[in-house]
């Protein structure tokens, strides 16, 4: 038996099979370099980084999910936000509150189009900041028109407001009666009993039916790997909400499912410097939202003769 | 040529041809356009939730600086001082008040001190009715003559709110006038917009304006 780094061949040649040690040596060396040369090309597969989990990919369904399965989900989605961001967030599944309809109202008299919601927004929700996704678009009209074809977003004046022009903020109407939800081949989104359409993220196979179903542009999609600052993560997060979401996904404006649902008013209302954005419960007589509805002069709604019923309202003081 | 040396061969120009790929990758043969500059994050203040102005009772609460509130600091008790106007009928701002500026409608019959400001003591408002207010609550004294803006505000439907809409699970806060008016010239300021939404490679501002005039 030699040992291991004696000069003797460990191989022994077998001149039938012509293998000896030169072209052994040379085969191999083509070989590892005709390998690494493959292994090079196939580059750009590298960055292939979203490839599915297992847990995620045999996830059921949002609405059969029990709550024992739902605790599992919400723990894999925080061990992969805390993986992929270093912060532990608080993930939760809010569900709708009984006896609440959502409706929002916007002050067409007061919005000045300071774009500060647009922003809040971004900032709540943990929307992809490069690429740039925005749930609300701002536009701009020139008095005396409601003409979309002459709505201006991208003004950008040394101070707003200009004279001779007001601002529509448009974003997510949450329809009674969504045409983003009739076409979605996969059930990915839906209705909530309090009047919040949600889009499931685990559950969208990223078709974009719903973008190209929606008149309002509310829909947005993530062409590709969102991304977000470690440090401008919002912790505070809701499944059907403001978690991460990944390429390929849709997401829109959930009228801040982490914060309604638990009471509180959405980001874009606190932003506000004038107070122009109104949100409530519609069935409560004495919200906020009934008020205007009853008392003032309400635009009924937005794209009124596509018959989708939104739940976004815009009206004026006087 | 005996089968070991084509297979050598084989797998030699699979070297090159792999190398070429990644060659080619590498320097971008395929002309994939360049990704775009980074989008620069908004500033702070795009997101702050702070309100237009200080109002005074935020004023106390902070601690701030109240000198310029103590009014018998420089005048003499129950010895209003006489106002000052020119041959227009507009008020002349004293040099000691010279950062007001006078601005409170669209004519100019309210620009006069004693109409909110109480005469027999300056540290007091008072309404259209006689009624006697503290600085830090002047919401009714705005409201004596703005009727339905006061009645939208109780309402909860003007001005800032925030905090909670299902006041069962916590509380509303919702902004004095003060908060975002400046009571000597009410209208709302204007501001610098936040920045719009990234124009990307092709929607250059230019273009975008010769595509509407189309």
């Amino acid at each position: 038996m030699p040992a291991p780094n004696s000069p003797v061949n460990p191989v022994p040649a077998r001149p039938d099979a012509g293998v000896n040690r030169r072209s052994f040596l040379r085969t191999s060396a083509v070989l590892a370099s005709g390998l690494a040369a493959l292994a090079a090309s196939l580059a750009p597969l590298r960055e292939l980084k979203d490839y599915t989990s297992a847990e995620r990919f045999f996830q059921k369904y949002y609405k059969e999910l029990t709550p024992e399965e739902m605790a599992k989900v919400l723990k894999r989605i925080e061990n992969e936000v805390e993986q992929q961001y270093g912060v532990r967030p608080h993930v939760r599944d809010l569900k709708p509150m009984d006896g609440v309809e959502f409706v929002y109202a916007h002050n067409l008299t007061r919005c000045i189009g300071c774009r500060k919601c647009v922003h809040a927004c971004v900032a709540e929700n943990n929307q992809s900041r490069n690429p740039e996704i925005q749930y609300i678009r701002v536009l701009r009209f020139p008095h005396g028109s409601m003409d979309m074809e002459k709505a201006e977003q991208f003004y950008a004046p040394p101070s707003v407001p200009e004279p001779g022009y007001f601002y529509m903020p448009v974003q997510c109407q949450q329809c009674k009666n969504p045409p983003c939800v009739k076409v979605c081949p996969v059930h990915a989104t839906w209705q909530e009993k309090d009047g919040i359409t949600v889009i499931d993220y685990d559950w969208c196979i990223g078709c974009r039916y719903c973008e190209a179903a929606c008149p309002y542009w509310a829909r947005r999609f993530n062409f590709t790997q969102p991304s977000i600052p470690k440090d401008r993560l919002n912790p505070n997060m809701a499944y059907l909400g403001n978690r991460p979401r990944r390429q390929g996904v849709m997401e829109k404006c959930h009228f801040c499912i982490q914060r309604t649902r638990v009471g509180r008013y959405p980001a874009c209302l606190e932003v506000c410097p004038t107070g122009a954005r109104k949100f409530g419960n519609v069935l409560d007589p004495n919200s906020e939202v009934a008020y205007i509805l009853k008392n003032k002069r309400v635009f009924i709604q937005l794209k009124e003769e596509m018959g989708t019923s939104p739940r976004f309202f815009y009206y004026f003081d006087v | 040529m005996n089968q070991q040396d084509r297979a050598s061969a084989v797998l030699a120009a699979l070297t090159v041809a792999f190398a070429a790929l990644t060659a080619a990758f590498g320097l971008n043969l395929w002309g994939h356009t360049p990704p775009l500059p980074p989008i620069p994050l908004v500033e702070s203040w795009v997101t702050n939730t702070a309100t237009v102005r200080t109002n005074y009772a935020d004023l106390i609460r902070m601690k701030a600086d109240l000198s310029d509130f103590d009014c018998y600091g420089c005048h003499e008790k129950k010895k209003p001082p006489v106002l000052k106007f020119d041959a227009d009928h507009n008020i002349v701002v004293p040099e000691e008040h010279k950062d007001i500026v006078m601005g409170h409608g669209r004519h100019n019959r309210n620009n006069v001190c004693y109409n909110c400001h109480d005469e027999s003591n300056l540290e007091l408002v008072q309404t259209r009715d006689g009624r006697e207010l503290k600085l830090s609550e002047s919401t009714p004294l705005c409201g004596s003559c703005h009727g339905p803006t006061l009645r939208d505000w109780e309402a909860g439907v003007h001005g800032r709110t925030s905090g909670y809409w299902d006041r069962a699970l916590g509380p509303i806060d919702r902004k004095p006038c003060v908060s975002c008016h400046n009571p000597h010239a009410p209208r709302f300021p204007s501001r610098t917009p936040a920045p719009g939404p990234h124009p990307l490679r092709a929607l250059t501002r230019p273009m975008v304006a010769e595509e509407r005039s189309h």
